[in-house]
């Protein structure tokens, strides 16, 4: 399993207080933000699998702010942002900007929790898909190295293999002196061969 | 769980699928007909395997879906790093060397490159984005930047030019995804600047090279993997016709024309090969 290291951002200290129990007893690595700005100082430092952010706070930064903060430093971190009931319209316009998801106030937190797991368990496949491409990608890349010396060796060898066919066949010399010559040559490619 | 394809269908679908789109498939494949194509049964409401076959031999929509599934369309920004110093740094300022002394006056230079299998456009879009850098003045230049596929939904996708955070994640550097595309919602545009360099147009390998034209650099990665030896042969013999005499062949990094065309001959620049007609 991977483990998530999440970032939660609300104004409220009793609601941020009731996050952090539920998602740490469900074993997730959690830290606290209590406005935006702290928030972005802390993700301009740190890296986060997941920004859990409410979207309306106090403060020249609110939730939308944090989701542009974090999606301009990490295209890879996932932001869920918290809305009020009345607030759904900002939350779509959010999920436009790059947020992968939102929920709800009040919050019901087996539903956050389900969210939480679905992003571990595409974490996890994202992970095994870049390691299996880095594998592939190196064994590649050593293929292509092998095969693209043979080729060039094959294709140099056709060239000698013409030439030796050109001096065997020279009409103005007798037979054992294009034999010499064609023996020289031949040890030649056998000496860069070995 | 899809349904499990009898032995004497995977004969027939494996034939359907080499002729529709060149790909050969031995066997040991199953697995892959069953994953690939075992949705269309429900969809297409078919009994069976069979049954898909005679339906999308007469449905040009199925076909190219059944294209689109049993294909690969692995593809990303600058894949590879080789072939694009080789063309930065080699093919590309011979090439106009050769071309420029034989043009009299303000003429454009042309050069034509071709992306053999374009997928959803990114080999073409990283040549088009490598030639703005490089050139400086690309009106200096007459252009014809071809990108082909033989699946439908890749070329409309490479068309338009948009890509999703997953496939800009993949190859990109940041200075480049800043300079060359825009912000559409979640997703990346590549700027007008460089989508109007690039066309692309559906075309099967396997079918005759007809109108087409010839090109000064052909890029056919990691395609014919998926062939048959025999039809690797005949695609590579009908590149070498459409290559300029004094063009060059890229092909991936891990594949090899020996036995396949003797017309070309492998070159080395630095640690990449690419290959030219012999003379």
């Amino acid at each position: 399993m991977t483990d998530l290291k999440i970032l939660v951002v609300d104004d409220d200290p009793v609601t941020l207080l009731l996050i952090k129990k539920k998602i740490i007893s469900a074993d997730y690595e959690v830290e606290t933000a209590t406005n935006g700005e702290e928030a972005v100082d802390l993700i301009s430092g740190n890296y986060y699998d997941v920004v859990l952010t409410d979207l309306m706070m106090p403060g020249d930064i609110d939730g939308i702010g944090v989701l542009e903060a974090t999606k301009k430093l990490y295209r890879q971190t996932e932001v869920i942002l918290i809305t009020a009931y009345a607030s759904v319209d900002n939350a779509v316009e959010a999920m436009q900007k790059g947020a992968s998801d939102y929920i709800q106030k009040p919050i019901n937190f087996d539903e956050l929790l389900l969210r939480l797991d679905k992003i571990r368990g595409l974490k996890a496949l994202i992970k095994d898909a870049v390691d299996l491409r880095e594998a592939m990608d190196v064994t590649e890349k050593n293929a292509g190295h092998t095969i693209q010396d043979l080729e060039l060796e094959i294709s140099h060898l056709q060239k000698r293999i013409s030439e030796i066919k050109k001096v065997l066949s020279m009409e103005d010399r007798d037979h054992p002196k294009r034999i010499n010559i064609a023996l020289a040559m031949l040890s030649a490619i056998e000496n860069n061969l070995s | 769980m899809p349904l499990k394809i009898k032995t004497d269908e995977i004969k027939v679908i494996i034939k359907y699928i080499h002729e529709i789109s060149g790909i050969s498939l031995d066997h040991s494949k199953a697995y892959l007909l069953e994953t690939r194509l075992g949705h269309f049964l429900n969809e297409g409401d078919c009994s069976s395997y069979l049954d898909l076959y005679q339906k999308a031999k007469s449905d040009k929509k199925l076909e190219g879906k059944i294209i689109d599934a049993i294909s690969t369309n692995e593809t990303l920004f600058f894949r590879d790093k080789g072939p694009f110093d080789l063309l930065r740094n080699k093919i590309i300022p011979e090439l106009i060397d050769a071309r420029s002394a034989k043009i009299r006056g303000n003429i454009p230079i042309p050069i034509r490159i071709w992306s053999a299998a374009c997928s959803t456009g990114q080999e073409l879009y990283s040549i088009a984005i490598l030639l703005k850098e490089l050139l400086l003045d690309v009106k200096k230049y007459n252009l014809k930047l071809l990108g082909t596929d033989i699946s439908d939904t890749a070329v409309s996708q490479a068309s338009y030019g948009k890509f999703n955070k997953f496939e800009i994640e993949r190859g990109l550097a940041k200075d480049k995804l800043a300079k060359f595309f825009s912000p559409d919602g979640v997703n990346w545009k590549i700027k007008d600047e460089i989508r109007v360099m690039a066309n692309f147009k559906k075309f099967n390998l396997m079918f005759p090279f007809n109108g087409l034209g010839k090109f000064d650099i052909i890029f056919c990665r990691n395609v014919a993997i998926y062939f048959s030896l025999e039809d690797r042969k005949k695609i590579f013999n009908n590149i070498s016709n459409a290559l300029e005499k004094d063009g060059s062949l890229i092909i991936g990094s891990s594949e090899a024309l020996t036995g396949i065309c003797p017309k070309f001959e492998p070159k080395r620049h630095l640690n990449s090969i690419f290959y030219q007609l012999k003379q």
